[in-house]
């Protein structure tokens, strides 16, 4: 790969005056940044290594506040913690899909959320979840909803010196059922064509996020609101499939055709519902 | 920049540049020429070794980030005379045709059976799903890694 | 109990498990240089201006060239001289771009890293041509040629003519056509090519290669670079697979020979993986027109057909692939009527070449599904027409000569009696039935293939084999076939160790360098069993009289009265005997008389078969395909390695699957530009995505001309997938695909239009 400046800083703080720099990035699991470097998609001449860093914490949850998912925590710590899989299983589902085994191991959450690919498995569950993402800055500290944390393709709402420290997730309220629904070729090593997230609490709330047929992921709201305190029959969720298909603006590329997409938005939320309903 | 990690169960000092992937580093630096290249980006997994007990695409780390980490190659794994229960399998079923994928393949196999020394079918397979082989089909490295999990068990 | 048929050891594993066994890019000698290739951005054009000036100065940068450098020696891209399969319009680097991603400069430096940034620095000014990126505007009146000839035509059409077409057309009740459109894929093996390249003091130069073709790289490159043969050295150790793509030459083994001439440092040269896709070879896109007419019994009166494959920039096997592929049409099912036209057209977009199934892959899967269409048309079991249908004994075959024994009707039986398929869907080997309104939809489907173990007539080929016993008995092959990975090494070592009586463990294979082993053409053609094994059992056996004549004196026996078994060398019939070392080991401190002889074999060629069973799933709300078991049923003359050859069979079916449902290299069909040029986007079967294979082997036509009548079968398992899955689908859903791949989309398309 082309050469550049490596650093590793030991705080937050230096960290974020290193990234004033032209073209630096943020190391922490590597398994897309170095991706890019390789094949030239972004000119990286300084490399900022986080993982130096202690007081980015790990994995950690509590019943009154949720889940604490620290900027270190892998793919893979995602997919086999037990308090994860029992309480917020779309995102160990989404996690369990990323790559392989060898890229969770390395891969990090907040690196998924901070890259914003449209088409990023755990992004759709964190965002039906409600999670908010913690960012350290040399002005201070904010908190931002995962939400309202993509602007586009690859582009976030961090400035420069921004980092996401960790990202909060609240916890899950009872009789909530939580799916991810990942669409692609094969059963692994796939880009998402199409991502469905449902959570479901019963009689109450019902959150759709669709990834990868939008600039950033996107939650179905006309779907949603169609569900929104009623009684879920079978005719009901076709008709709230297609109000997420409607809602979808995918492009066509070669992994698939924009039609297609809108039409597995349709399959893959009939489904995910389906099955959420069952899990609340 | 040096450096100090423990390779193969030996601690090692190698002069790296930043830039230079563990997988180079490994091959080049460290003359570990076992752990091959088929993509270089962690899409193919023939260059899995183990950091620290967990397998990765030494691909997709830098060398410099393994710093005071065990790393384990398919060098350290066993050698002719004193084979490691995998390797003497994939000789048995025919878990190898060409070799090039048979390191990585053999390294997450190791890092599987460490962790679920019985693993059904369907786990082995979602364990390799990140290991792509061209020649075998799958069918004799998933037979092979069966086998050598029953041996484990004796 | 004898070697041959039994699954042994195969010694070069122990290497790949281990890590020690050595691939070309694992070859470092000191001081050497990393190169890299600078690739075009556009598809068609001619070079106005290159600039070196700053990547030359760069610091670490130890060489650079470009076509004004390089030796304008129009070569054979396809290593095969002497034979129809070859084209000669390639040269090292010119001053015209054809491609998208091909060669237009090479650089050698200290470090990779610099190799890359040095690129950067080298500027090209193109005049852009218009692209020709289909085999419709390639063929377009007025489309500017590619290459310095008249037209778009790599070579002169095929043309194939037995019987009457039009007599054959008029007696049938039944007449059937259709066109079957084929995809790009590539051969993706996991070894990118690699060369390294040093010049010694003496002007000699060695070559560290991942190639099947040692031979012929020698060949070319003194050829093109001006030297004599004796001073060019291939070596080749392990290779990380080929599948019939490494049997050519790629701009890299000159650029890298003359970067390391230049500098006098070894250099090394290896693709990235996206470069096995813009330099490698693919296998040819194209389409088939066939038309074929039948009696109502069923039998076929007269066949037509127009294929048509797309070369890509340069013609590498073109006309070969072509001709093997338009003339495998003439057979697998019998037909006195036919009339087969093939061409291969150039256009602006990657390569085609040399690919495992060799042009039969794409014809087969048109004359396959066909069969079956008028299997439904006809009312009549598919299996049953082509089990009807089947070549067989004393037909003549595509290579002309008569085809031996019934292994295509013992294929199909045997496996129509293996999954019950009278009762498919019902019976027990079948996963279950479900039910009408289950968006889920399964089917089983069957294709057929019949492949040569050779590449006569259109290539003369020969191999060469010396053996040689040492004084303590063991034995030494020496074999010019190179190793692709598939453990035909040990099978030769096994029919040595059959033919000569001693122990496997005894035999040794020495291969891989030019210098020592004799000539060979390459591996490929699925001969290296059947040709190199034939050729090795020879000069075993002139070994063998040479040792009885040895050991007759020993036992006071005439040489025909002795057999040798084990190791040891025992008069018939009796209780007397000597091992081997005795007999050969020296005496009285003088050396042994040398045993060994050489053998050599021109082959013709032999046919194996197979019959593919298969059970796939389709979501018909997703489109998504799932193949659920595989039955292949091969007659292969006789089995030298049970594992091995299984693992042939495995191999090549999840090539095939991935060749019918997923991989596709996609060029943009407006600039030419590669758009899946990794494994992300071109998608191969991977472990999850692999079905259970029950692999049926038999033996019941062995070809004399095969040792111990073995017969190849490295390409017969990726024909016959392909058109078993199609069918399978049709059966599943009721929509006909006649192309490869079949994406979720169009099934999802096939079933709205029902």
């Amino acid at each position: 790969m082309k050469r550049f400046e490596y650093f590793e800083p030991a705080t937050l703080a230096e960290a974020a005056g290193l990234m004033h720099a032209a073209n630096a990035q943020v190391l922490a699991g590597g398994t897309d940044l170095l991706v890019e470097i390789k094949e030239q998609l972004r000119r990286v001449e300084r490399v900022v290594n986080i993982k130096r860093i202690p007081e980015i914490g790990g994995l950690s949850y509590d019943a009154r506040e949720g889940l604490r998912i620290g900027a270190l925590v892998t793919a893979r710590e995602i997919e086999v913690s037990p308090v994860v899989q029992e309480k917020y299983a779309s995102l160990a589902q989404s996690a369990r899909e990323l790559g392989s085994i060898q890229v969770r191991n390395r891969a990090t959450i907040v690196g998924n959320v901070c890259r914003a690919s449209p088409s990023a498995d755990t992004l759709p569950p964190l965002i039906a979840d409600g999670a908010q993402v913690r960012i350290f800055g040399e002005r201070g500290e904010r908190v931002v909803a995962l939400e309202e944390f993509f602007t586009g393709p690859g582009r976030t709402v961090l400035g420069p010196g921004e980092l996401v420290t960790e990202i909060l997730v609240p916890p899950p309220a009872p009789r909530t059922g939580k799916v991810y629904i990942k669409h692609g070729r094969r059963k692994a090593m796939e880009l998402a064509t199409v991502g469905v997230a449902v959570s479901m609490t019963l009689s109450r709330d019902v959150r759709i996020v669709l990834g990868a047929v939008a600039p950033t992921p996107i939650r179905a709201r006309q779907a949603e609101g169609l569900l929104q305190g009623m009684k879920l029959t079978s005719e009901l969720i076709a008709k709230a499939a297609e109000a997420a298909e409607a809602e979808s603006r995918p492009i066509s590329n070669v992994r698939a055709s924009a039609g297609y997409r809108r039409d597995m938005v349709r399959v893959l939320t009939r489904r995910a519902l389906a099955q959420a309903v069952k899990c609340c | 920049m040096l450096l100090k990690l423990k390779l193969n169960g030996q601690a090692r000092e190698l002069a790296v540049e930043p830039y230079r992937s563990l997988l180079d580093v490994l091959r080049n630096e460290a003359g570990l020429t076992g752990t091959k290249k088929g993509c270089d980006v962690g899409d193919c997994g023939a260059c899995t070794v183990l950091v620290d007990g967990k397998p990765v695409n030494s691909c997709l780390m830098l060398g410099v980030e393994a710093r005071g980490c065990e790393v384990l190659t398919i060098e350290g794994l066993g050698a002719p005379g004193r084979l490691h229960a995998l390797q003497e399998s994939f000789v048995q079923h025919g878990g190898a045709q060409c070799g090039f994928c048979t390191p990585g393949m053999v390294m997450m196999a190791k890092a599987l059976l460490d962790e679920n020394p019985r693993p059904t079918e369907d786990e082995v397979r979602f364990a390799i799903a990140g290991n792509i082989c061209r020649c075998t089909g799958y069918t004799k490295i998933v037979e092979a890694i069966l086998h050598a999990s029953d041996r484990n068990q004796r | 109990m004898p070697v041959i048929g039994t699954s042994v050891k195969r010694p070069d594993v122990l290497g790949k498990v281990t890590g020690g066994a050595r691939y070309a890019g694992d070859f470092a000698p000191p001081g050497m240089l990393h190169a890299k290739i600078k690739r075009s951005t556009v598809a068609h054009a001619l070079i106005k201006k290159i600039d070196v000036e700053k990547a030359t100065a760069y610091p670490g940068v130890k060489a650079v060239l470009t076509h004004l450098d390089v030796p304008r020696v129009l070569h054979y891209g396809s290593p095969h001289p002497r034979s129809v399969s070859v084209t000669r319009d390639q040269y090292i680097l010119d001053r015209k771009v054809r491609y998208w991603g091909e060669g237009v400069a090479a650089v050698a430096a200290a470090s990779e890293e610099i190799a890359e940034e040095a690129l950067d620095l080298i500027e090209v000014e193109y005049d852009e041509l218009p692209a020709m990126l289909s085999v419709e505007q390639a063929l377009a009146p007025g489309a500017p040629p590619i290459h310095e000839r008249k037209d778009n035509l790599v070579a002169d059409p095929v043309l194939v003519r037995r019987g009457d077409v039009e007599r054959g057309f008029a007696e049938a009740d039944l007449v059937i056509e259709g066109t079957y459109e084929m995809g790009r894929p590539t051969p993706a093996y996991m070894e990118p090519n690699v060369c390294v390249c040093q010049w010694d003091d003496e002007d000699r130069l060695s070559v560290w290669i991942s190639t099947q073709t040692p031979f012929m790289v020698r060949g070319i490159l003194a050829e093109v670079l001006g030297v004599p043969l004796a001073k060019v050295r291939v070596l080749v150790d392990h290779m990380g697979g080929g599948f019939g793509a490494k049997q050519d030459l790629f701009q890299t083994e000159f650029l890298c020979a003359l970067l390391a001439r230049q500098t006098r440092r070894p250099v090394r040269l290896e693709f990235t993986r996206k470069e096995t896709f813009l330099g490698g070879r693919s296998r040819h896109p194209g389409s088939v027109w066939l038309r074929q007419g039948f009696r109502r019994d069923g039998s076929i009166t007269a066949r037509e057909a127009r294929v048509t494959f797309n070369s890509g920039a340069y013609g590498s096997h073109g006309p070969g692939v072509t001709a093997v592929g338009t003339t495998a049409l003439t057979s697998l099912y019998r037909c006195d009527n036919v009339h087969l036209e093939g061409r291969c057209v150039y256009t602006n977009t990657p390569i085609a070449g040399a690919y495992r199934g060799y042009g039969v892959v794409q014809t087969y899967y048109a004359l396959d599904i066909q069969m079956d269409e008028a299997a439904e048309k006809l009312g009549v079991d598919p299996a049953e027409l082509k089990l009807k249908n089947a070549v067989r004994e004393g037909d003549i075959a595509p290579s002309g000569h008569p085809i031996v024994g019934h292994g295509l009707e013992d294929c199909i039986r045997r496996g129509m009696q293996e999954v019950n398929w009278k009762n498919r869907g019902q019976s027990p080997i079948s996963t279950h039935r479900k039910s009408g309104s289950d968006p889920i939809k399964r089917g089983w489907g069957m294709g057929c293939e019949m492949h040569g173990s050779s590449a006569y007539p259109g290539i003369k080929e020969q191999g060469n084999a010396t053996v040689r016993m040492n004084e303590d008995g063991t034995v030494q092959l020496f074999t010019g076939t190179t190793g692709l990975g598939t453990g035909a090494h040990t099978a030769l070592a096994q029919i040595v160790a059959e033919e000569l009586g001693v122990r496997f463990e005894d035999v040794s294979v020495v291969h891989g360098d030019t210098d020592v082993v004799p000539w060979d053409i390459g591996a490929f053609a699925s001969h290296t069993t059947y040709m190199g094994g034939r050729v090795a059992q020879m000069a075993a056996a002139e070994v063998k009289k040479k040792l009885l004549g040895n050991a007759a004196g020993a036992l006071e026996a005439s040489a025909g009265d002795l057999e040798i078994r084990h190791g040891v060398i025992s008069v018939k019939g009796s209780d007397r005997g000597i091992s081997v070392k005795e007999a050969v080991s020296p005496k009285k401190g003088l050396p042994s008389a040398q045993l060994i002889a050489s053998a050599t074999y021109q082959p013709t060629k032999s046919y194996s078969f197979a019959a593919h069973f298969v059970e796939v799933q389709v979501d018909t709300e997703t489109g998504l395909i799932d193949v659920l078991q595989v039955i292949p049923v091969h007659e292969i003359g006789k089995v030298i390695h049970p594992v091995a050859a299984a693992g042939q069979i495995e191999g090549g079916i999840q090539q095939g699957i991935g060749h019918t449902l997923t991989e596709d290299h996609a060029v943009d069909p407006a600039t030419g530009r590669s758009l899946n040029a990794g494994f992300v986007d071109y998608k191969m079967p991977l472990s999850m995505d692999m079905p259970p294979i029950r692999t049926i082997l038999l033996e019941t036509a062995p070809d004399p001309g095969g040792p111990f009548g073995a017969k190849g079968v490295g390409e017969d398992p990726i024909i016959a997938i392909g058109p078993a899955i199609a069918n399978a689908v049709y059966a599943a859903i009721g929509v006909r695909f006649r192309h490869y791949p079949i994406t979720p989309e169009q099934v999802l398309e096939g079933l709205r239009g029902k």
